[in-house]
């Protein structure tokens, strides 16, 4: 089954408007707010026993997909499709994040945060070469996590003093307990095997206060993907996730001490709720010197992560003025303090 | 005209040479053996030394060896010494650095450097504890020629240092300071390139639900105490090399001085 959005006035397809967070028509420029989109107008085609295969509503032509695709464009007359079946019963994600920035946006984001990089080469820098700039919306769990955790520790406390010709140091110690409750709130996970999970955990944080309940039109335009992972495959991984912010809580209620030494830190984690989510990312797809380079960018925020080139030259030019420059201003410290000639 | 020019420079030559080599070749001695520590040879070359670093900085150096200190103290002994040399010497400006060995027996040795003029302002009391730690460990192994070396060069080294500053201080060390830009150099550049690819900006309290979070149950029992002691650090600034004494004073000559001493 294919979604196909038709603009009510001529016909055309419709697609997510980011600026506007609208449907809207390229044609006629019409907009239309998603919630109170009118059903008619809505193009539903079911293919035969749900095959594998779908085909454009428009033109006809066999949409070419891989199995995880469930928004794309047609690749023949570039018509926005959401391939339905893909998106409902167990798949049917939760919550959407739409788009804020949209393609002109990313894409002039992109070119400014590539001329801010100090180590990377000149002719990188002027960003004329992105090869390809693709909206997909990735596929993530957002876990709620309840945490109990119980700790016991030795903690110590020092102090100092002076009687007679000795200084005495006084080192007390105490046993301390904690039993704490610990919640932690919407933690993405992204569950697409494609997608490199180090680069998209830097993506974060996103807003989460403009997530939407999911509906197929928010797809219209982009691409997006269907989860490989469900919720109980990613658990260690949210869970190892959270081991800082875990540790960090407990140390945070273990205070007045000048050492703490865990000697038992018993710790359960349940996961109290998981949505599927689909999250906004701009992928970039940059040529240099024979090489594609990988950019990925937060479609909420517009913050961009991924490892651009960086120049030797550059590396080296820094190195020699910061080293440099540090250590001439060392001399003229010594020379100004010592007021000498042969310093 | 060639010529001309020629033998013009070369009187002016000689007329420098005069003019400043000459007092380095005067009769004037610095090195007074008379402990016998030093060969002939040894004496020679030290006393070229102290006559160009007297061209230099226009202060004696002056090295005295002695196995009688006529029953004095060895600074008292010193001071009187130095008195005698001002009067001969006759400098218009009275600059000195003065080191007196002592040898009573081979167990009972002395050493006592005092400056004077320059020589009070830049070698000072906490400088000549330095300078005697340089030269301590060799008089104790009776190499005396290299000592008076050290004495030499420690002593101007420190006359071209402004006073008040440690000048054995490692912050003026050129091989650290060029380590520290080196690192600080790697270092931020190894950061940049690090960041370069985009960062986490998330911290431990962005997910956490501060709500829900909360301490359910704990106690902090003391269990015990240990205490250790150590003895305070004594505030006697001499150190090292068997006992100490000194600091400066003023001669009978009514010459104020710096000075410091040490038993080796």
């Amino acid at each position: 089954m294919v979604i196909q959005y038709k603009c009510p006035n001529c016909g055309s397809d419709m697609t997510f408007d980011a600026d506007s967070g609208t449907l809207s028509c390229d044609n006629c420029g019409r907009q239309d707010n998603i919630e109170n989109f009118s059903e008619d107008f809505i193009a539903t085609v079911f293919e035969e026993e749900e095959a594998k295969e779908y085909q454009c509503e428009n033109c006809g032509a066999v949409i070419v997909t891989d199995g995880d695709t469930t928004a794309t464009n047609c690749s023949f007359c570039g018509a926005a499709v959401v391939l339905a079946d893909r998106v409902s019963g167990i798949l049917a994600p939760s919550l959407v994040l739409p788009f804020t920035i949209s393609k002109q946006q990313a894409e002039q984001a992109f070119r400014k945060w590539c001329k801010r990089g100090l180590l990377t080469p000149k002719d990188f820098k002027m960003a004329d070469r992105i090869k390809e700039i693709t909206g997909m919306y990735v596929p993530f769990w957002l876990y709620d996590l309840k945490n109990e955790a119980k700790v016991h520790a030795i903690g110590t406390r020092v102090r100092n003093y002076t009687r007679g010709d000795y200084i005495y140091t006084e080192t007390k110690y105490y046993d301390v307990y904690r039993d704490l409750r610990i919640d932690f709130s919407r933690v993405p996970v992204d569950a697409s095997e494609k997608m490199d999970d180090a680069l998209m955990d830097k993506l974060e944080p996103y807003q989460y206060s403009d997530l939407k309940d999911f509906k197929t039109p928010y797809l219209a335009g982009y691409i997006a993907e269907k989860y490989n992972y469900d919720a109980e495959d990613l658990l260690p991984r949210v869970k190892d996730k959270m081991r800082k912010p875990l540790d960090d809580y407990i140390r945070s209620t273990i205070s007045g001490y000048h050492s703490v030494n865990y000697k038992d830190k018993n710790i359960r984690t349940a996961k109290t709720k998981s949505l599927y989510t689909l999250l906004p990312v701009w992928m970039v797809y940059y040529d240099y010197e024979q090489a594609e380079h990988i950019f990925a960018m937060n479609g909420q925020t517009g913050k961009v992560v991924g490892k651009p080139p960086l120049s030797k030259a550059k590396i080296a030019g820094w190195f020699a003025s910061i080293a440099g420059g540090s250590f001439i201003l060392m001399k003229i410290i010594s020379f100004i303090v010592t007021g000498g000639i042969n310093f | 005209m060639f010529m001309n020019r020629l033998s013009k420079s070369a009187i002016i030559f000689i007329a420098f040479f005069f003019l400043f080599t000459t007092p380095a070749f005067a009769d004037v001695e610095r090195i007074y053996d008379e402990a016998g520590l030093l060969d002939a040879n040894q004496i020679k070359q030290l006393e070229k030394k102290a006559a160009s670093y007297f061209s230099e900085w226009s202060t004696d150096f002056i090295v005295v060896t002695t196995n009688d200190i006529e029953g004095k103290s060895l600074k008292r002994y010193t001071q009187d010494i130095s008195d005698e040399l001002e009067e001969k010497l006759n400098r218009p400006e009275d600059n000195m650095v003065i080191l007196t060995i002592y040898i009573e027996s081979s167990a009972d040795r002395e050493a006592y450097i005092a400056g004077f003029g320059k020589g009070e302002e830049y070698v000072d009391d906490a400088r000549i504890q330095l300078i005697l730690d340089h030269i301590i460990p060799d008089l104790a192994n009776d190499d005396y020629f290299e000592a008076f070396e050290l004495f030499f060069e420690k002593s101007a080294e420190y006359l071209n240092i402004r006073p008040g500053v440690n000048p054995e201080s490692i912050f003026l060390n050129t091989y650290l300071q060029l380590g520290v830009a080196i690192t600080l150099g790697g270092l931020i550049v190894f950061i940049m390139a690090y960041s370069s690819g985009g960062k986490s900006t998330v911290t431990s309290g962005t997910y956490l639900n501060r709500n829900n979070s909360r301490i359910v149950r704990k106690h902090d029992r003391y269990l015990r105490k240990t205490v250790t002691r150590k003895r305070k650090p004594s505030n006697n600034s001499n150190s090292g090399g068997g006992g100490g004494f000194g600091g400066g004073g003023v001669t009978r000559a009514g010459r104020s001085h710096s000075g410091g001493g040490r038993k080796f």
